[in-house]
């Protein structure tokens, strides 16, 4: 708790025009707050637009905050819409590219890579097991998991962050905690010690279903 | 059905799937990202930020006056003898004042019923014809009489 009245009193005195105070806030919440993101939209160029834009929110509507709940709530509930922006935007990018190729005579619309869908299968196949196995989750689960590991939170205030029921909340923590553990037992099963890719690990529970 | 403690256990942090997670590499934001946010967290400090909703108050304030000035300010009603006061001025220096053709053109082609009084207008055309400008003092002269023409001219020297 002292933790969460240090933040909040940091963001308090950014509010009141204390520089300082936001480099502190800054440096402690930005390693977090980056993973949740960069995990999220699986692309470190999308990641860094997501990223500025959630703390170019929180300096703009500094005058109104009030240290009503912890902080990280706060912050991670700006950067859960701001991700949820970026979904919706990706969504539309993605529809009107589909439309126009529907229409030959234009020329193709340029895609961003990280919007792509095979883009994103190669950003996963990047990772370990596990972070591919996190990856290939449900946004809503791999959200939840995120806000627990990265800042602690609780399923609580991961409802609220998310803006969802307190069930809800503990149902998505829970399927991809179960979904989590399936991949590293079968990242770690004899004769497969060496599955170090999404691909890898996509194969082995292939042939573990056969 | 769940496993009972299954969610508890991952929740009170030590499980497995933490461990291995933490044990994962831990990416943060580029240098040039970092610099970026500070940047932008220290310009707008420098701006208070009651000063910006302020300044747009002000502005639409300014711009209701203005409006509210034109619509229902005092109106000044243009003169008659506005116009020809220039070369009145000039009928008695005899010297006529460098207008530029543009404005000449307004003064003499102006309503002559509106801009001029007869005996003004006599003295302007006079005022011409002292300068050596008889063409338009000519001129001049037609319009005058197609707007009044019994009006004497008296003595003034209208005529070359």
């Amino acid at each position: 708790m002292e933790s969460l009245d240090e933040d909040a009193r940091l963001m308090l005195r950014y509010r009141d025009g204390d520089a300082d105070a936001f480099l502190a806030l800054y440096s402690r919440h930005k390693g977090p707050l980056y993973r949740y993101v960069l995990r999220q939209v699986r692309n470190a160029g999308a990641a860094a637009d997501v990223f500025q834009e959630v703390w170019s929110r929180l300096v703009a509507t500094r005058a109104r905050y009030e240290a009503r709940a912890k902080f990280a709530t706060y912050l991670f509930h700006i950067a859960h819409n701001c991700i949820m922006d970026f979904f919706r935007r990706d969504l539309r990018l993605r529809r009107d590219a589909r439309s126009d190729e529907a229409e030959p005579q234009f020329a193709e619309p340029e895609v961003p890579e990280y919007q792509r869908p095979d883009g994103i299968a190669e950003f996963a196949e990047q990772q370990s097991a596990l972070l591919a196995a996190l990856s290939s989750l449900p946004q809503e689960q791999r959200e939840a998991f995120l806000l627990h590991e990265e800042t602690g939170l609780t399923i609580e205030e991961i409802a609220r962050v998310t803006d969802v029921g307190l069930e809800t909340a503990k149902s998505r923590l829970r399927y991809a905690i179960r979904k989590l553990k399936k991949s590293l037992i079968a990242a770690h099963a004899p004769g497969s010690q060496d599955l170090r890719t999404a691909r890898e690990l996509k194969a082995a529970q292939l042939n573990a279903s056969t | 059905m769940h496993p009972p403690d299954e969610l508890e256990e991952y929740l009170r942090g030590d499980s497995a799937l933490s461990r291995q997670y933490r044990k994962e590499s831990a990416p943060a934001p580029p240098h040039a990202l970092d610099r970026r946010i500070l940047k932008l967290a220290s310009g707008a400090q420098a701006k208070p930020p009651w000063l910006a909703p302020l300044a747009f108050a002000a502005s639409v304030l300014l711009s209701v006056a203005l409006v509210l000035a034109i619509v229902f300010g005092p109106q000044n009603p243009k003169r008659d003898e506005d116009a020809p006061r220039l070369l009145r001025i000039a009928a008695h220096s005899d010297v006529l004042p460098a207008a530029s053709p543009n404005r000449k053109l307004q003064i003499y082609s102006s309503d002559p019923l509106r801009a001029h009084s007869p005996s003004a207008w006599l003295a302007d055309i006079a005022a011409l014809r002292r300068a050596g400008r008889n063409r338009e003092a000519d001129a001049e002269f037609r319009r005058f009489r197609s707007v009044y023409p019994d009006y004497s001219s008296g003595d003034i020297p209208i005529r070359p």
